[in-house]
């Protein structure tokens, strides 16, 4: 087990969830532009679609990882006081944890409804 | 003739400050010890000049103003200072495309040992810690290791470097983690023995960069290209390091 965190690895992560937030952010972008849902059930509808749904599944794991190389780049690069850097990181894991699951419950609940 | 007026950044630790425009010390911290400053300075304009020159006249005027120079041609990569902002080597920098006043200070983000002399002890370390020579672990063979013209023009762009470490010095990651992050000069060397079809260190040299900071604190920012006095790319070279990895490690 290396000592070091990963490298290659959250770069290649970043690269590749970009590509991703990059395509699937700008049907999002367009949808909402073009034509917006004008009320809570074309929402609903819109996202329980199976390819939207399926989409934004995978858009809240790749959006959070993503954010998260980017925030522990930017907490290795400016913050050195050891306690501090651990615990801003642990604190934007657990940000994101929670925006994650939240999201989670938002796509469930919608498909539910 | 013209002259041209230049604003020099002067700190000398190991003295009293001497020039009337010095600044006084605050009282709070030594008062032995002077503090940086810039000083303005007038030299006469000669046909094609080189920043170099003007430093030079500048240390005609004030022989106590210190700053690294040796070649005059841009081979030694000694003179390499921050000319309005932007890291050069004085050199083969002309007075013509400078705003005047030129403000004249050390490569940013080292220490300063006097003037626009600066310590490089840690870009030096980074060179040294990414293995610059070849590695080969087939015996060697009696006279010289033959490579392809096809394969020693992939080190075209790579060896020219001369080390002047404009590079480094330009790069925001280098300034932060200059301990840890190898900085593009090292990194472009880096490649230049990775790309190299004598060399046998492949997987080893690679292993050595994986982490989040020998190599990984690039974040393509570019000042480096954009500095080089060579004309080099160590971001397109950093870039080349990472696709060679990840077509190692998948």
């Amino acid at each position: 087990m290396s000592r070091r965190a990963s490298g290659l690895k959250a770069w290649i992560i970043q690269r590749v969830s970009a590509v991703y937030l990059a395509l699937f952010g700008l049907y999002l972008a367009l949808v909402f532009a073009v034509a917006p849902p004008q009320d809570h059930l074309e929402l609903a509808a819109w996202a329980t679609s199976p390819w939207v749904a399926v989409g934004l599944l995978v858009f809240i794991p790749v959006l959070l990882a993503h954010a998260w190389v980017g925030i522990r780049d930017v907490l290795i690069d400016y913050v050195k006081p050891i306690g501090l850097r651990v615990a801003l990181l642990s604190l934007m894991a657990l940000l994101f944890l929670a925006s994650g699951l939240w999201a989670l419950q938002a796509l469930i609940l919608i498909q539910v409804d | 003739m013209t002259a041209i007026r230049l604003s020099v950044y002067r700190y000398q630790p190991d003295s009293e400050p001497s020039a009337s425009n010095a600044p006084k010390s605050d009282s709070e911290s030594d008062p032995r010890r002077p503090k940086p400053y810039m000083q303005t300075f007038e030299v006469q304009a000669q046909p094609g000049m080189m920043l170099r020159e003007a430093l030079l006249a500048i240390k005609e005027q004030d022989e106590t103003f210190a700053f690294r120079h040796s070649c005059g041609e841009g081979v030694c990569g000694s003179d390499g200072v921050n000319a309005n902002g932007t890291n050069c080597l004085a050199c083969i920098t002309p007075i013509a495309d400078l705003k005047q006043p030129i403000q004249v200070r050390p490569l940013p983000g080292r220490p300063v040992i006097r003037d626009l002399v600066v310590d490089m002890t840690q870009f030096y370390e980074q060179y040294r810690a990414v293995d610059p020579y070849l590695i080969r672990k087939d015996p060697l063979p009696e006279q010289e290791i033959r490579q392809s013209p096809a394969d020693r023009d992939k080190l075209d762009g790579l060896y020219e470097c001369i080390l002047c470490g404009c590079c480094s010095t330009a790069c925001p990651s280098f300034w932060w983690n200059p301990d840890k992050f190898h900085g593009p000069a090292a990194l472009l060397q880096s490649w230049r023995f990775l790309a190299d079809s004598r060399d046998q260190a492949t997987d080893e040299r690679l292993d050595a960069l994986e982490g989040p900071y020998k190599l990984f604190r690039c974040h393509s920012i570019m000042n480096c290209v954009e500095v080089c006095p060579k004309g080099l790319n160590p971001t397109q070279a950093i870039g080349r390091i990472k696709e060679l990895m990840l077509e190692q490690s998948v």
